[in-house]
């Protein structure tokens, strides 16, 4: 079976059990909504998926290939953290050369919105433009599939919508796994929605099965 | 080769704080040449020091970037481990 495919995961904090039921799948050409409540374990999900935190139990596995940790992953699966995660000492041309293979190096060198960044260190940036280059490191990286958590963290509007376009352009060769606090960009370029709830993941066909499971208010259907 | 730079990446941010205080150290501890040996012990010690100051407790997100290119904080620890040994022996043997 092709795509990526996340089953059996299990994970608890002390006597909590934060994650018991999980079912994903994403293949090439896939963008998949991830979204739940504060607290829901969706992170904790993404990074266990990852391999940078340990589950009690968990299945991971991209077409026939059993990954177990993050050494297996290099050029599969990426993960974007919540939070800034560029090296703040080294020039942005210089993080796009390590992280990006040549070719699409180059390519992202040449983008309009990089070109501006390329001398300052990222520190030098702001949150949004560190945001910017963190997103684009990884959709013009190697990896077949991508984990974003929060990639509209701290972006104007106009970035927003670049941002979604490239996702968008970029899904015919990757798959993607996104989770957002501003659910509306997730809908807007999710070709499949999950909802975390109680532990564990339940397919979502409309707006309805949101509200159903307490995730939107019931007024959110009256405002569409 | 991306592995390599992005060892190379994560270990440059630890030489100059390392270098400077191993100087230091070792102007301290030793007089003519046995500065630099003394200064080579020290960066054994002092290198692993600043990993854990500058990356386990201020910047614990950038572990993120070396995840990305399939590089643990055992693989890291190690990196800085053995490169600092290796540095430092030849100090001492200069």
């Amino acid at each position: 079976m092709s795509g990526l495919h996340v089953d059996s995961v299990t994970k608890n904090f002390g006597l909590r059990q934060v994650l018991t039921d999980i079912f994903i799948s994403c293949t090439k050409g896939e963008i998949i909504g991830l979204l739940g409540r504060n607290g829901s374990g969706k992170s904790t999900l993404l990074k266990i998926i990852f391999g940078s935190l340990n589950a009690d139990n968990k299945f991971v596995k991209v077409n026939d290939k059993h990954l177990k940790g993050l050494y297996s992953n290099i050029d599969i699966i990426h993960y974007l953290p919540q939070d800034s995660f560029l090296p703040k000492h080294i020039k942005v041309e210089d993080i796009i050369k390590v992280f990006c293979k040549k070719q699409q190096a180059i390519n992202l060198l040449e983008l309009e919105l990089v070109r501006p960044h390329l001398r300052k260190r990222s520190a030098e940036l702001s949150g949004g433009e560190q945001r910017v280059i963190e997103v684009l490191i990884m959709i013009y990286s190697e990896a077949e599939y991508l984990l974003f958590d929060e990639p509209f963290n701290g972006l104007g509007p106009l970035h927003i919508e670049i941002i979604k376009d490239l996702i968008k352009a970029h899904s015919e060769r990757k798959g993607f796994i996104i989770t957002d606090h501003d659910y509306r960009n997730v809908l807007d370029i999710s070709t499949g929605i999950i909802l975390m709830h109680d532990g564990g993941t339940k397919v979502i066909k409309d707006k309805n099965d949101l509200v159903r499971w307490g995730y939107l208010p019931s007024s959110s259907l009256s405002n569409t | 080769m991306r592995i390599i730079n992005g060892l190379w990446v994560f270990y440059r941010k630890l030489v100059i704080p390392s270098a400077a205080l191993s100087v230091c150290l070792g102007l301290m501890m030793g007089t003519g040449m046995k500065v630099i040996g003394m200064a080579g012990f020290s960066y054994i010690f002092i290198t692993p020091f600043f990993h854990l100051m500058i990356y386990d407790l201020t910047n614990p997100k950038e572990y993120y970037f070396y995840y990305n290119l399939g590089l643990s904080k055992l693989m890291l620890w190690f990196a800085t481990v053995v490169t600092s040994i290796i540095i430092g022996l030849i100090l001492m043997a200069i």
